[in-house]
């Protein structure tokens, strides 16, 4: 008899717990896209503290998180809401006070610091970077060309986030997680961390994924949990199931005070509980 | 004629276009409207075939719309494969990039360009989006250019705040004015010809003595038709808000 993998399907709540304070997180998408928000907005409910989000291109996330007092760090490459929206004000803000440490990296850099943890090396090499303030801002060191090129190249350190988390197109019962479109840096990500999470916006079948397991982003093996939230990456996109909502947007740029709860209560995710 | 008068909009939005070149990889990232809409015009109005990448992946796309966001899922509908962010930037490290747009907040003489921080960077006055691909992208790539909706002296520097990315741009176009390399510097290469020479030199931190610059030429039937097709509504103008003061 051949077993199964197991079932990693849990509740959005049950997901969120997963993750304790002070945890670091890789979070996929970018911008307004395809990002795990409704996860995101979960850790707020929550109630999670002291978190670190490791992203190259996070916007609405990193907002969320800094408008709820709940982060005290970031590694990212470019902040904003993009768009007609701007720079990201409680992000700005955050960072202006003092509330959030910032390590400003170049997107290429954050991914190769993911690639070192992804291939279990201790630093890995990274392209371009001449000239630029941000080595020695962080530290970076240099190296020649050990096979004679001449050229120097950057050595970027690990980054070895504590959750990967994802928002994805399908995902089966045991964990498969199908990506439909641009993965944007989701795979690299999910090689990288310790632990990944996944939402998604729908369950299909095992004979789905074994149909076309080139769509399969992430295999079951490597998935801790995950849950299926409908309209997760609200008010992003999913591609090709919606697109941004932008009244949402704008609604939620438009609020002068830091108090979450009418954004949070208009949530998918919540009108489906509370309708439940 | 009134028709083959530039917005600022349309100057930036067309010159822009005017850099792209025939059989190059040309890629629009984040957070890049203007040079999104660029790549479109020159699809639509130029004879020759280029490589338009952008940053949702697309490969010579066909969006049924031009979206707000110029990251939109949108710039990869009816594309024939998925070039996503990891195989660009490490295309451009290894030197297949020839035309990259990249954004910035100030730029100085040369070319390099802050987008991190207004003040010092340990105690901002402004924290700025931060660089994405820049300081890895604009040193690497064969040439980059970049734009600003602001033509002053505290956009176009003689000191940047932060060296976010160095490098040099190979262009840069604001509502009044394109530059381009020379030597390593930029120099003025045309003007809106409904501003003076003088006023250009003013605006711009960094010296420059507009040697052998001339007026912009007018955009072409072409050029006109293909933005306006771009922004029937006059909603992308509109947002830019761009102005010539």
């Amino acid at each position: 008899m051949v077993l199964s993998a197991k079932d990693k399907i849990v509740s959005l709540s049950e997901l969120a717990a997963l993750i304790t304070d002070g945890s670091s997180l890789a979070l996929g998408g970018s911008f307004l896209h395809r990002g795990p928000f409704a996860l995101v907005r979960e850790l707020i409910r929550q109630g999670r503290r002291g978190l670190e989000l490791i992203k190259q291109s996070p916007g609405y996330d990193i907002d969320l998180l800094c408008r709820a007092g709940a982060l005290r760090r970031t590694r990212a490459g470019i902040v904003a809401m993009e768009g007609n929206f701007g720079l990201a004000r409680w992000y700005r803000q955050a960072v202006e006070s003092g509330q959030i440490e910032l390590e400003e990296h170049a997107c290429a850099t954050i991914t190769a610091g993911l690639r070192a943890a992804a291939f279990g090396i201790p630093f890995q090499p990274c392209g371009g970077l001449q000239g630029s303030a941000l080595p020695a801002l962080n530290g970076w060191k240099s190296c020649e060309d050990p096979y004679g090129s001449r050229r120097d190249v950057w050595l970027i350190p690990p980054i070895a986030p504590d959750f990967a988390i994802i928002h994805a197109n399908a995902v089966s019962r045991s964990g498969d997680a199908r990506v439909l479109g641009t993965a944007h840096w989701d795979r690299i990500m999910t090689r990288a961390a310790k632990k990944v999470l996944v939402v998604a916006e729908e369950l299909l079948p095992d004979e789905s994924f074994r149909e076309r397991p080139e769509l399969t982003l992430v295999p079951h093996f490597m998935v801790e949990a995950v849950a299926v939230v409908p309209r997760g990456a609200w008010p992003g996109s999913c591609w090709p199931h919606y697109e941004i909502d932008y009244p949402a947007v704008e609604a939620y740029v438009a609020e002068t005070d830091s108090d979450l709860s009418g954004h949070l209560a208009a949530a998918p995710e919540a009108r489906v509980s509370a309708n439940a | 004629m009134p028709e083959e008068r530039w917005s600022g909009f349309s100057y930036i939005v067309t010159n822009l276009a005017r850099f792209i070149r025939p059989n190059e990889v040309t890629f629009s990232g984040v957070n890049s409207n203007l040079p999104m809409m660029a790549c479109l015009l020159a699809k639509d109005a130029y004879d020759f075939y280029f490589t338009y990448i952008n940053v949702a992946g697309g490969v010579d796309p066909h969006p049924t719309k031009v979206p707000i966001s110029s990251s939109d899922p949108m710039l990869a509908a009816g594309t024939q494969s998925i070039f996503s962010n990891e195989d660009f930037y490490d295309l451009c490290t290894r030197g297949g990039m020839d035309l990259c747009f990249l954004g910035a907040a100030q730029i100085d003489g040369e070319g390099q360009t802050n987008v991190s921080v207004i003040g010092d960077w340990h105690a901002p006055k402004v924290r700025l989006p931060g660089g994405g691909g820049g300081a890895v992208m604009l040193p690497t790539a064969r040439r980059s250019c970049t734009w600003r909706t602001e033509h002053s002296p505290r956009v176009l520097v003689e000191q940047l705040d932060f060296v976010t990315a160095s490098g040099g741009m190979h262009g840069l176009v604001t509502p009044i004015a394109v530059f381009v390399k020379r030597d390593g510097r930029l120099v003025l290469q045309s003007w809106h010809p409904e501003k003076t020479l003088d006023e250009v030199i003013a605006r711009t931190g960094f010296p420059i003595d507009g040697k052998g610059a001339t007026p912009t030429p007018p955009p072409t039937a072409r050029e006109q038709a293909a933005l306006a097709a771009l922004d029937l509504a006059g909603a992308f103008e509109e947002a830019a808000h761009v102005t010539l003061d």
